[in-house]
């Protein structure tokens, strides 16, 4: 790959076990491990609830693992990592806070000064094709625009590693495909690293250049698929829809 | 009145109305007011003693607004029921608000503070009078303890209901975007979220207040619209007991605007979130 493979972030044996009220042990995420390159785009693709949610939380620092570890550039990290940045599948836009107040939020708790920050955070709403929309309130947009802003405010943060929940779970079919087209155009413009969950195979052969695939609950690596068709892919060429029934064949359980 | 309002914009906003229904709509309000004085008037005609006619009670109202009462014209009095809620509703606010973020917030104040406030929660506050005015006398003090008390409880009790509320994904995403601290995310985080449940416990006590006051002075005051309600029914001037309570119902009815105008300004996104 044109990034020369060079190791980003390493995800080390990671676990987790959760009790529940009755003091049953529910083991969801169990020794997972595998590296992310610089700059690329790497989808984990996997069945609902399998605990792809909990392994984001370990990655990003939100949650600590039982066992394992998680280092970006080698360097072993605890908590909030400051190169990490996160699209929440729940969007969690601040409802007090404008647009604008909103992408700037990570810039101005690290103290960057107001005239700088809000040029930032225009230029990154430029990105995502939300400009006029930054004195507006999160309820005044649509579901689409609302997690334009959520990756607008991760990428504004300088988060050199992205990482998306679900970001396109809760869109409609229409919005979820356009959105998907212009998650591509973003990071050919902004080279980052991401970390891209879904649990939708079509979604995640069109925006991944490696798709990690999941099994289901305790989430293990299953297989791992470099996808190699120049963006944007076409959903119908043959070559999509090989690699489309390799996947679902391999699956465990209807994505 | 401007709850009735909302509701009535809430259902514009679903049905559209033909031009015809809505003028019929606006002039309904007025027409029902008529039809009520009208009612009043008739009634008044039986037994003007017990039940004087609207134009008794307006004329009660201009000489109060000219002749001293006790001291004060109608205006004064209104005025000075206003001042002990206000003083009052102050101290309830600067207690009342970091009371119930701390409770809400730090486990040990709640398990200490928060368990105290539980016992004391469910005794009505008319209910504090009596031993209040045993304690304190009837002074000034006393009725700003009562109205005090009053407004409280609905001050704590929705500041730390807004901070157990909180989405715990808000916390998630201001760690996740710098807000490393607790003061940080206290600050940027839980206060801003939890402005608007606040600010309606604030809009509770004011109501409460306004009604607690009038009590405290119905018992003991030389000063207030209670004061006048009960000077009323000693001297059997009844003009006067109903001057009084339409004094009250008006600037009940204005305070509840107020609060409401404030809370817009306070909270511009809320109106998209609730529509209470």
């Amino acid at each position: 790959m044109e990034q020369g493979n060079r190791v980003r972030v390493s995800i080390n044996n990671l676990s987790k076990t959760f009790y529940s009220n009755a003091g049953e042990a529910i083991n969801v995420v169990n020794g997972i491990s595998f590296d992310v390159y610089n700059n690329e785009f790497l989808v984990i693709l996997g069945p609902g609830r399998c605990g792809k949610t909990i392994l984001l939380n370990m990655i990003t620092g939100l949650q600590k693992p039982d066992s394992g570890e998680v280092s970006i550039d080698g360097r072993v990290v605890t908590g909030v990592a400051p190169e990490m940045g996160m699209v929440f599948q729940k969007l969690g836009l601040m409802p007090w806070l404008t647009i604008m107040e909103n992408v700037e939020f990570g810039p101005k708790m690290r103290g960057v000064s107001k005239k700088e920050r809000r040029e930032k955070a225009a230029h990154f709403l430029d990105l995502v094709g939300l400009t006029g929309f930054e004195n507006h309130y999160p309820y005044q947009l649509s579901g689409g625009m609302k997690q334009r802003v959520g990756i607008a405010r991760a990428y504004a943060n300088d988060a050199q590693i992205l990482v998306m929940d679900e970001p396109f779970g809760q869109l409609d079919a229409q919005t979820r495909y356009n959105m998907q087209m212009e998650i591509v155009s973003i990071a050919e413009k902004e080279r980052r690293t991401i970390i891209f969950v879904t649990n939708n195979i079509e979604e995640a052969i069109k925006v991944g250049d490696r798709i990690i695939l999941f099994t289901k609950c305790p989430a293990q690596v299953k297989e791992i698929y470099p996808i190699l068709m120049p963006k944007p892919r076409d959903e119908i060429s043959r070559e999509f829809l090989n690699i489309r029934s390799e996947i679902s064949d391999n699956t465990d359980l209807a994505l | 009145m401007a709850k009735l309002e909302n509701q009535v914009e809430h259902a514009g906003d679903v049905r559209q109305d033909s031009t015809v229904k809505k003028a019929v709509n606006a002039i309904l309000p007025f027409v029902s007011i008529i039809i009520l004085v009208l009612i009043w008037f008739i009634a008044s005609g039986y037994n003007s003693r017990i039940l004087p006619s609207p134009v008794a009670v307006i004329q009660r109202i201009g000489k109060l607004l000219v002749t001293p009462l006790s001291g004060s014209t109608l205006f004064g009095h209104a005025g000075i029921s206003l001042l002990r809620v206000f003083i009052s509703l102050f101290f309830a606010l600067l207690l009342g608000i970091p009371m119930g973020i701390l409770i809400g917030w730090n486990r040990t104040f709640s398990a200490t503070v928060g368990t105290i406030f539980e016992l004391i929660r469910p005794i009505p506050s008319l209910a504090w009078i009596p031993l209040i005015i045993v304690w304190f006398g009837i002074g000034e003090l006393p009725k700003i303890i009562m109205v005090f008390m009053a407004a409280l409880m609905p001050v704590v009790v929705n500041s730390y209901t807004a901070i157990k509320l909180l989405p715990p994904l808000y916390l998630d995403v201001g760690r996740m975007f710098n807000a490393s601290t607790d003061g940080e995310l206290l600050r940027n985080v839980v206060l801003p979220a939890s402005l608007p449940t606040i600010f309606a416990g604030v809009r509770n006590a004011t109501s409460v207040g306004w009604m607690v006051v009038l009590a405290a002075e119905m018992l003991a005051a030389k000063s207030g619209l209670g004061f006048l309600i009960n000077r009323g029914m000693e001297s059997f001037d009844v003009p006067l007991i109903m001057t009084g309570m339409v004094l009250i119902g008006v600037v009940g009815a204005l305070l509840a605007l107020a609060t409401n105008l404030i809370e817009r300004r306070l909270c511009p996104w809320n109106r998209g979130i609730v529509s209470e």
